[in-house]
C-alpha cells in the first residue's frame, strides 16, 4: 500500500500543476483587469500603468508564466495585490484555521447527524417515520446553501435572536475569559456549521440507510436474530459495524464539498476563512492568491481523493492498492 | 482483521464524541444566553461603537489607501495639514487653519484638529506659504514638523510608490513636464514653514485642497525604499496623531480604533473604542442593525427602512447627499467605425440629440424614483448636483415624461414603425441591448422600467447584465451602445474627463460625446482665480448637457444610512458621515431602557 501512496502522491505533483498552469492562463486571459479600481475620474491615468507595472503584469504572457514559474518551483507564491502586498502564503494562513474549524465541526456534525438519521431509517424502513425522514433528507439536499443561510438568520437571529447573525466572537469577547471566549465562539458557529452540515447530513443518511438495509438482509444477521439476541445487540453490534465500513470513505470525499461550501457559508456569516479570500480575490482579479487557493483547494481535493481510496482498502480487505 | 476492528475502535471513539458535541451544542441552544458574559458585553458595548461595513480597508496609510474605509479610518488616525468643511448653504469647500478660515465657517468644523496654525497665499498666485503650529506630536513623541509634509509629497509623487493621490501635485513647479521638481516646489526653511511652489497661477480654494494631503511620520518612513513601500510592516501599525489610534487590526474581521489619549489635533476622541466590522452581505449587515449587534450601517436600500424602523424602533434612518446619479448612456459615435480607423460617425441609433431627447422623455423617472427610490431620490438633469448650490442651474426644467412627444420627435428623426411594430429608419431596427453591473438592485428597477417605457414607443431595448469588472472594462473600451451606471461627484468641479472632445485624453468619456464649447468652458472656469467667477460658465455648461443629451440623467440618490439612536452629536453632510466622529457620544444602554 506504501507504494500505492507513494505513487498516487508523485502522480499528484504534474497533476496539480496542471491545475495551476491552467488557471494562471484563464485568469489572465478573462476579461477584468487587477487595476480596474484605479481608472476613475480624478485619479492621475499612470496609476493604472504603475501599478500593473508593480504588478509585473505589462510583460507578455510566456515571461510573466516563466517568472512565476521560476518563483513557483522557488515556493513563492507572490503577494497578494489587493491584501496590502501581504505574502499570499501568510493570507491563507490567517484564513486557513478559520475554514479548518468549520470544516472540521461540519464534517463531525455530518457525519453524527447522517449516521443516526439512516439508522432509524433503515430500521424501521417503510414507516411514516422513514418516509418523513426520507422526504425532509431530501428536501434539505436539494436546498441551496446560501439561500438556507439566510432563511436560518431570518429565523434565529432576527425573529428569536437566539444566536448571532454573524463574526466569529461577540465585541469584548476578550474579557469573557478563555472558557467564556470558547463559548461564545461555539455559540457564533452553530448556524454556519449547521447550514453547512445539514445538506451533507441528508446525503450521508440516504447512503447509510441503504448500506443498513443491505446488511439487515445479511443471513448473519438472521442468524444473531436466531440466536435470540436482543434487536439492540443485533443492530448496533453486528449489522452498524458493517454497514458502516463503506460510509468511512465518504469522509475523504466530501473534504472538497465541505470546503466549497464554506465559500458562500464564510461570505454570508462575514467568516475570515479561505472561502471568502478566494472570492474576494477573484472579484479583485488578485492573480497570486487566485493561484495560492487554487493551489490548497486542489491538493485538498487530490488527497482527499487519496484518503478515500486508502481508506476504502483499510476498510474492505478484499480491496487490494 | 486486526486493522479493521482498530479502525471500528477509532470510529467508535469518534461517534462518541460527536455525540457529546452534539449534546453540548443543543445545551447551549437551550438555555439562551451564556451566562456571565451578558453583563459584560453591555459593558463593552456601552464603551464601543460598532460600524458595520462591505469591505475592509486596503492600506491604513494615505499615501497609498484607495478604498473609502481606508481613507475615513485615515481620516482619525492621522493629522491634517487643514480641516476641510463643506458648506451647505453655498456647496462650496472651506478650509480652516488654528488662526485663519478661507470662507467665513459654519461652524461644523473645528480649526484645532489642523497642523496649519495659518497661511499666505502669493499674489501672483503662484506659492503658497503655510506657518506650521509647534505643539503637534506623533504618537512616539516626535514633534510633528514641515519636513515630515516635504518627504510625504515625495511619496506621492514617486512612479514606483503609485499613489492615487498623485493628481494633487499636478500644479507643483516641474509637473508640467512631466515629473516634479521637488527641490523647487517644495520648501521648509524651518521645521514650521513649509512653502509650495506651483508653475502657474492656481486659484486659492485650489492650492489649498491639492496641498493639504496628510502626512506620514518621515523619522519613521524615512529608510523604506519605494519598492518596499506597500509591503512595509509599518502599514500595520500606523502611526498618527489623530483622535483615535489603530488598536487591533483582524484583516477581513475587524478594525479596533481607541481613544488616543495623547492627541491634541482636536482631543482625545469621546467614545473609547470604535469597531469597524466587516460584514460582506446586505442582508446579515441590516439583521445586525436590526438586533442591535451593530450601530451603523451604510446604503440601506430604502425598501428596507420600513420594516427596520417597525422592527427596531432603536434605530433611525439618515440620508446624505446629492452626490450619486445614475444614468443611462447612449453611445453617441459609432464605435465600430471608431475603433476600424479613429473615424468619428455618429452612431446609427443614438447619433442625434434630438433622438436622445426623445429617449430621455419616453422614460418615466418619476416612477422609478416613486417605485424604488421614493423621498430619497430626485430626477437628474445634469451632472452638476443641486448640492453644489454655488454652480447649479435652478431654471432648467426637467426633461418632462412625454411619450406622445418623444414619438413625434423620433418620426420627425426619420424612425417609423415597422411591420412588426418596431420602429425603423432606412432597414435599420430601433433594437439594442441595454447593459448594466450585476448586483446592483436599484438598476435592475430601473432597467425594468425603461425596457417597457421603451417598447411603448415601439424601441426594442433587451437586458444584458454583466459582471462588474468586465462590465467596466467593456465601457472603458467603449465597447457598449447603451449601458446604465452611476456617477459619484467630486466636489470640485471638474467635467472634463467625462465630456472632453479629445477622446483619447478624455477616457471617461464613454459615450464620445463631443461639443467645443463645453472644453472651451472647462479651461475658462479652470482659470477663474475666484471660484465663484466660474458659476456662469457652469450654468452655461448645464444649458448646453441637458440640451444635448449625451447621456439620459435619470435620477440623484440620497444615500442612507441606519443609525442607533444611542449615538448623539452626529453631523453628516455630504463631504462624508465619520469626519466629526470624535464628537459624538454613546448613551449606556442601561439609561436607553428607561
Amino acid at each position: 500500500m506504501l507504494t500505492y501512496i507513494l505513487k498516487r502522491l508523485l502522480l499528484s505533483i504534474p497533476l496539480i500543476f496542471g491545475v495551476l498552469t491552467l488557471t494562471f492562463f484563464i485568469i489572465r486571459l478573462a476579461p477584468g483587469d487587477p487595476a480596474a479600481f484605479f481608472i476613475q475620474p480624478g485619479i492621475s491615468p499612470n496609476v493604472a500603468e504603475q501599478i500593473r507595472a508593480q504588478y509585473g503584469l505589462n510583460d507578455p504572457l510566456p515571461v510573466q508564466y516563466v517568472k512565476w514559474l521560476a518563483n513557483v518551483l522557488q515556493g513563492d507564491f507572490g503577494r497578494s495585490f489587493s491584501r496590502a502586498q501581504q505574502p499570499v502564503f501568510e493570507v491563507i494562513a490567517q484564513a486557513l484555521p478559520v475554514t479548518v474549524t468549520i470544516a472540521a465541526l461540519t464534517l463531525v456534525a455530518n457525519f453524527t447527524f447522517g449516521i443516526v438519521i439512516g439508522i432509524i431509517s433503515a430500521v424501521r424502513q417503510n414507516s411514516f417515520l422513514d418516509r418523513f425522514l426520507t422526504v425532509t433528507a431530501l428536501f434539505f439536499y436539494s436546498m441551496p446553501e446560501f439561500w438556507f443561510a439566510l432563511m436560518m438568520i431570518i429565523v434565529f437571529a432576527l425573529k428569536l435572536q437566539w444566536f448571532p447573525a454573524s463574526g466569529l466572537n461577540e465585541i469584548g469577547a476578550e474579557s469573557f475569559g478563555p472558557f467564556g471566549f470558547l463559548v461564545d465562539r461555539i455559540w457564533h458557529l452553530v448556524l454556519p456549521v449547521t447550514v453547512l452540515s445539514i445538506n451533507g447530513a441528508a446525503g450521508i443518511a440516504r447512503y447509510v440507510r441503504g448500506s443498513m438495509l443491505e446488511v439487515i438482509r445479511q443471513d448473519y444477521i438472521r442468524t444473531a436474530r436466531a440466536k435470540g439476541l436482543p434487536e439492540n445487540v443485533v443492530i448496533f453490534r453486528h449489522a452498524l459495524r458493517n454497514a458502516l465500513l463503506p460510509v468511512i470513505t465518504l469522509m475523504g470525499s466530501s473534504l472538497p464539498f465541505i470546503f466549497s461550501g464554506a465559500l458562500f457559508i464564510e461570505v454570508i456569516f462575514a467568516f475570515p476563512g479561505m472561502g471568502r479570500v478566494t472570492v474576494e480575490a477573484i472579484f479583485a482579479r488578485d492573480y497570486p492568491l487566485i493561484i495560492a487557493n487554487t493551489f490548497i483547494s486542489g491538493t485538498l481535493i487530490v488527497f482527499g481523493n487519496l484518503l478515500a481510496d486508502v481508506l476504502y482498502a483499510v476498510a474492505d480487505p478484499r480491496i487490494r492498492l | 482483521m486486526m486493522r479493521v476492528e482498530h479502525i471500528q475502535m477509532r470510529y467508535g471513539r469518534e461517534i462518541a464524541f460527536s455525540a457529546i458535541l452534539a449534546a453540548l451544542m443543543l445545551l447551549f441552544s437551550s438555555c439562551g444566553r451564556t451566562p456571565g458574559s451578558g453583563d459584560r458585553g453591555a459593558a463593552a458595548r456601552d464603551s464601543t461603537l460598532v460600524i458595520a461595513m462591505l469591505g475592509d480597508a486596503d492600506y491604513l496609510n494615505p499615501v497609498i489607501g484607495s478604498s473609502v474605509t481606508s481613507s475615513n479610518i485615515s481620516g482619525l488616525i492621522y493629522p491634517g495639514l487643514l480641516q476641510s468643511e463643506f458648506d451647505t448653504t453655498t456647496g462650496l469647500l472651506n478650509f480652516l487653519a488654528l488662526e485663519k478660515k478661507f470662507r467665513p465657517s459654519n461652524g461644523g468644523r473645528k480649526p484645532e484638529a489642523a497642523l496649519a496654525r495659518t497661511w499666505v497665499m502669493s499674489a501672483d498666485h503662484k506659492s503658497i506659504t503655510y506657518i506650521l503650529r509647534n505643539d503637534a506630536f506623533w504618537d512616539d513623541g516626535k514633534p510633528v514638523v514641515s519636513g515630515d509634509f516635504r518627504f510625504t509629497y515625495r511619496l506621492y509623487g514617486n512612479p514606483v510608490i503609485a499613489s492615487p493621490r498623485q493628481q494633487y501635485l499636478a500644479e507643483l513647479i516641474g509637473a508640467d513636464r512631466g515629473s516634479v521638481d521637488f527641490d523647487r516646489a517644495i520648501e521648509t526653511p524651518d521645521d514650521t514653514t513649509l512653502i509650495f511652489r506651483f508653475y502657474k497661477p492656481v486659484p486659492e480654494h485650489l492650492a489649498l485642497f491639492h496641498t493639504s494631503l496628510t502626512p506620514l511620520p518621515a523619522h519613521l518612513w524615512q529608510n523604506i525604499k519605494p519598492e518596499d513601500f506597500r509591503s512595509s510592516p509599518l502599514n500595520q501599525k500606523p502611526v498618527g496623531a489623530g483622535p483615535y489610534r489603530l488598536q487591533s487590526w483582524g484583516k477581513q474581521q475587524e478594525m479596533v480604533l481607541a481613544s488616543n489619549r495623547k492627541s491634541n489635533l482636536p482631543k482625545p476622541g469621546n467614545i473609547p473604542l470604535i469597531n469597524w466590522r466587516i460584514v460582506p452581505d446586505y442582508t446579515v449587515r441590516l439583521a445586525q442593525l436590526q438586533t442591535n449587534t451593530v450601530d451603523i450601517v451604510e446604503n440601506i436600500k430604502p425598501e428596507d427602512f420600513s420594516a427596520l424602523l417597525k422592527a427596531n424602533p432603536g434605530v433611525e434612518t439618515k440620508s446624505v447627499g446629492l452626490r450619486v446619479y445614475d444614468y443611462v448612456g447612449w453611445s453617441n459615435i459609432d464605435q465600430a467605425a471608431y475603433h476600424k480607423n479613429g473615424q468619428i460617425l455618429p452612431h446609427p441609433l443614438f447619433g442625434s440629440s434630438e433622438v436622445r431627447r426623445a429617449l430621455t422623455m419616453a422614460i418615466d423617472r418619476e416612477a422609478i424614483i416613486d417605485g424604488y427610490l421614493k423621498e430619497y431620490g430626485s430626477v437628474c438633469n445634469t451632472d452638476i448636483s443641486p448640492s453644489l448650490k454655488w454652480a447649479y442651474n435652478r431654471s432648467i426644467a426637467p426633461h418632462p415624461y412625454d411619450p406622445a412627444a418623444a414619438a413625434s420627435l423620433l418620426e420627425k428623426q426619420g424612425w417609423r414603425p415597422g411591420p412588426d411594430g418596431i420602429l425603423q429608419k432606412q432597414g435599420r431596427k430601433f433594437s439594442f441591448v441595454l447593459y448594466t453591473n450585476s448586483g446592483n438592485a436599484r438598476r435592475n428597477y430601473a432597467s425594468v422600467v425603461i425596457q417597457q417605457n421603451l417598447k411603448a414607443l415601439g424601441i426594442d431595448c433587451r437586458l444584458d447584465v454583466q459582471e462588474s469588472n468586465v462590465f467596466f472594462e467593456n465601457l472603458q473600451n467603449r465597447k457598449l451602445d447603451a449601458w446604465m451606471a452611476g456617477w459619484s461627484i467630486g466636489l470640485e468641479i471638474d467635467p472634463l474627463d467625462v465630456w472632453g472632445s479629445d477622446l483619447k485624453k478624455s477616457t471617461f468619456n464613454f459615450t464620445g460625446y463631443r461639443n467645443p464649447r463645453i472644453d472651451e468652458i472647462c479651461e475658462l472656469a479652470k482659470e477663474k482665480l475666484v471660484q465663484t467667477d466660474a458659476g456662469p460658465y457652469w450654468l452655461e455648461y448645464q444649458e448646453i448637457i441637458h440640451r444635448d443629451q449625451p447621456v439620459t440623467f435619470l435620477y440623484w440618490i440620497r444615500e442612507t444610512l441606519g443609525f442607533s439612536k444611542r449615538i448623539s452629536g452626529e453631523q453628516l453632510n455630504i463631504s462624508g458621515t465619520f469626519y466629526n466622529i470624535d464628537d459624538w457620544t454613546l448613551t449606556p444602554s442601561s439609561n436607553l431602557a428607561r
